[in-house]
């Protein structure tokens, strides 16, 4: 998953210092020939930190995004549906592990990014700030979370930064399958018995709005795009991804029997586009402000697990420390 | 334990799918093979010679089961788009059951027991089969189990293509379990690489970065 | 949803039409057969349930996936288990996992213990994983051949969890003062449930070829399990076993709970598919 685009507080640490003249105009070629920035490269710090805040919100993202549908494993309602579903948030952890990895190929440090996350001042995707009080949540993330994660990625696999650009186009081939399963979820609610197709219309009604806003603001009020796409880490513009996912959506609102909520959701022949209607960002930015019903409640669970577990990692250290002290020992007594 | 031989025989498993039973063609066209939008990995084209379609069919030269062999074989791992199920080597046997109306029978292999891509690949060949207007079931065996070495040398390549370091050669199945000392980095070649977890994203899969281009890559395990 | 159906028969389709010499002593042998399915499945069943706890809750992200993946193999060795027993007694796995009571489960106490800490999984894992690795590896060589199959697709993914479950024995039990305190105490608290795995039954003697009697495999399991604590410089408790009788219909009263929680949903809407 993926996050809002949303300005940064945190860009991580500072990297290298600015590269040479040679390095720059080097940089320079790579971006303009569309080729690909390596980690040994040189690239202008700017550009290093850019990179780290957007990959490490991401990461943020996919472990915050881990616990609204974390709170459904124990409860599945098929043994089918908990397998998919464990495998998925395992999945999101999986993808968390390795986008931090890709950070830290850019001299960011897995602990530092963690800190800022537990001291609640790194940013996610504020889309996992909303609830998940009933199964169809999952459904309803898969399908229209996932997918607009998917069409916030898709472009990203062919981001200037290598390992990143790299990381992102398997994370999209599992993301796909996550949707896929979102959908199969919906679909099978909406064709269940009148309940089933209740509780499917009405995470629908509540999560669409929301996984529209996951864009971010429209292009006039959007900060940082400008620079990430004159950089080529960002292809395409808050508004044309979102113009892009509303197309897709409303064929497949159509095959689950669905409704997607908003009157002025219609077809405009002229613009070969679906028209839709105003977002009200004020809910975005209170979410985005702290105010999400889950907000408090997603860090500090984070919190309360890293803390719980300090002594875990602890003791993994000093086991390593004596196992390395009682190897140079044995090396000594041997020579 | 002393051995008694049995007598006692299953039913052949029906049909599994990811998807409703009754799930008609519009609604599946609609959602596609995953997301419309992310471009297609191209596997490589599953063709009537491969190896794992020949031994499916056992010899058979039904031209409808070989054509159903071949469409089974090029279905794709949904979360690894490059492996095809011939390439994969969960593909079996495609057999005609001894009932003569009934449907045609795909038998696959599960990779691990609990593979949540297992029941999507199954859906996948039914869709594939129904396209040629063949009715099939699919059926789950698990013996022998699937091991890595069911790969085929293709399914190397294509993962590490694709970024994924391929599993090694599979140690004595009577030995401890090997600590994979050195797996290549699938995008510089270098040996120079450490494990960073033994469970990755999925459950085929541990974490590892390579030390020479810093690249974080997966390894698909053995097993 | 359409349970999925695991059949390891050869898939010629031409012996699924063997017919029993005795209808009476079959009838009966499908009885025994499923409820040993139930002590198998259910064991696999519950500890992946436990283990679904952990997820997002494990002491760091790794271990967030390695529990995870350790759960889902259990789930899926529960799935297999469980679609079997089923076919015998004509539900499926769903009917099996959502719609009996605790009393009509058949697995041990120590797979339902509450989660606890890190320190009580990594001893769960690995006590259970010990069982499981010689269990499984017997019945690889099951007259049954659809268990066999199972078996034989169990203990690679096993061998695996026992592996894990050591490093961390090791690593809490000479680590540091505090994991060692909380690994020892740890074991103290499951050790007594230990011996219920190996009790010999009945029932295994019913099912002599296919089924594997308990009380064989409890030395190698020690063994294996000794063999860790020794180089986690943790002590075997000296403690008693605890009366168990979860194959018997008497579960531990955390069972219960449990299955409420994971229940819940499916049983407020009986019928319906998902």
């Amino acid at each position: 998953m993926h996050g809002d685009h949303a300005p940064a507080t945190s860009a991580g640490p500072a990297g290298p210092a600015e590269p040479s003249a040679s390095g720059q105009s080097s940089f320079d070629r790579v971006i303009a020939g569309d080729g690909r920035i390596e980690p040994r490269d040189e690239m202008p710090d700017d550009y290093r930190k850019s990179l780290i805040r957007q990959i490490s919100q991401h990461a943020h993202s996919e472990i915050i995004g881990m616990q609204p549908e974390g709170n459904w494993i124990t409860r599945a309602p098929s043994l089918h549906r908990k397998a998919i579903l464990m495998a998925k948030v395992q999945d999101e952890a999986g993808h968390g592990l390795y986008l931090y990895s890709a950070a830290e190929t850019l001299g960011a440090s897995r602990e530092d990014m963690m800190q800022a996350l537990l001291a609640g001042k790194a940013r996610y995707s504020s889309i996992f700030n909303y609830p998940t009080p009933t199964w169809a949540d999952i459904g309803a993330i898969g399908w229209l979370v996932d997918g607009a994660a998917i069409c916030n990625q898709v472009p990203l696999c062919r981001a200037s930064y290598g390992p990143y650009a790299r990381a992102m186009i398997r994370i999209c081939k599992e993301e796909s399958f996550h949707q896929r399963q979102g959908f199969e979820i919906l679909l099978t609610l909406s064709r269940g018995t009148p309940a089933q197709h209740e509780l499917a219309q009405e995470a629908v009604n509540r999560w669409y709005a929301p996984s529209l806003m996951m864009f971010g603001p429209p292009d006039a009020d959007s900060p940082n795009s400008a620079k990430s796409m004159a950089w080529k880490i960002k292809r395409f513009s808050n508004d044309e991804l979102r113009q892009r996912f509303v197309d897709m959506l409303v064929p497949q609102a159509q095959a689950l029997g669905l409704t997607l909520p908003d009157p002025d959701l219609r077809w405009n022949a002229e613009r070969g586009h679906y028209d839709f209607g105003e977002l009200d960002w004020s809910e975005f930015k209170a979410v985005l402000a702290g105010q999400g019903q889950c907000n408090v409640q997603r860090v500090e669970h984070r919190r309360r697990a890293h803390t719980e577990g300090a002594w875990v990692r602890e003791a993994a250290m000093a086991h390593a420390a004596k196992k390395a002290a009682r190897q140079q020992q044995s090396a000594r007594g041997a020579a | 334990m002393s051995r008694r031989p049995t007598t006692r025989r299953l039913p052949s498993a029906s049909v599994v799918g990811a998807l409703p039973a009754d799930t008609d063609r519009d609604t599946l066209a609609a959602i596609g093979i995953g997301n419309p939008l992310v471009p297609m990995q191209e596997a490589p084209r599953v063709t009537a010679t491969h190896p794992r379609v020949l031994a499916a069919l056992g010899g058979s030269a039904d031209p409808e089961l070989r054509r159903v062999a071949v469409a089974a074989g090029n279905v794709v791992d949904p979360e690894i788009p490059v492996l095809t199920l011939a390439d994969l080597g969960v593909l079996r046997r495609v057999y005609r059951p001894v009932e003569p109306d009934g449907k045609i029978v795909v038998a696959l292999t599960p990779t691990y027991s609990g593979c949540p891509a297992t029941a999507t690949m199954a859906a996948d060949v039914v869709r594939a089969a129904a396209d040629l207007r063949s009715a099939v079931a699919v059926e789950f065996v698990l013996v022998p189990a699937w091991t890595t070495d069911d790969m085929s040398e293709q399914a190397g390549a294509a993962l590490r293509e694709f970024g994924i370091a391929p599993p090694g050669a599979r140690p004595d199945p009577a030995g401890p379990i090997p600590l994979s000392l050195s797996v290549r980095c699938p995008h510089c070649d270098s040996r120079d690489t450490r494990r960073t977890s033994r469970f990755g994203s999925t459950s085929c899969k541990a974490m590892w970065a390579c030390q020479q281009c810093s690249e974080p890559f997966e390894e698909f395990k053995v097993l | 949803m359409t349970p999925q159906l695991v059949s390891a028969t050869a898939p010629n389709g031409a012996d699924h039409a063997a017919v029993p010499s005795s209808r009476q002593a079959d009838m009966a042998d499908m009885a025994d057969m499923a409820e040993y399915l139930l002590w198998l499945g259910d064991d696999a069943l519950v500890s992946a349930q436990r283990l679904g706890e952990w997820i997002t809750n494990a002491p760091e992200l790794e271990e967030d996936v390695a529990l995870g993946n350790i759960g889902l193999d259990q789930l899926g060795q529960a799935r297999a288990l469980l679609s079997y027993a089923g076919e015998l007694l004509g539900r499926n796995e769903d009917e099996l996992a959502y719609f009996r009571d605790d009393v009509d489960f058949r697995c041990t106490h120590l797979v339902s213990l509450p989660r606890g800490d890190f320190a009580d999984a990594v001893v769960r894992l690995l006590l259970v994983g010990a069982y499981s690795e010689q269990l499984y590896a017997a019945l690889t060589t099951s007259a049954d051949e659809r268990l066999a199959g199972i078996a034989a697709k169990a203990i690679k993914e096993v061998r695996y969890h026992v592996e894990h479950a050591a490093g961390w024995a090791v690593r809490l039990g000479d680590g540091t003062d505090e994991s060692h305190r909380r690994m020892q105490d740890a074991l103290n608290r499951a050790w007594p449930y230990l011996d219920e795995l190996f009790d010999p039954h009945p029932l295994t003697d019913h099912l002599d070829g296919i089924a594997v009697d308990p009380a064989t495999l409890k030395e190698p399991a020690l063994q294996r399990i000794t063999a860790v604590l020794d180089e986690a410089t943790l002590t075997v408790p000296a403690t008693q076993r605890v009366a168990g009788g979860g194959r018997d219909g008497r579960p531990s009263e955390h069972l219960g709970p449990m299955l409420a929680v994971m229940q819940v949903l499916a049983r407020a809407h009986p019928g319906a598919s998902w």
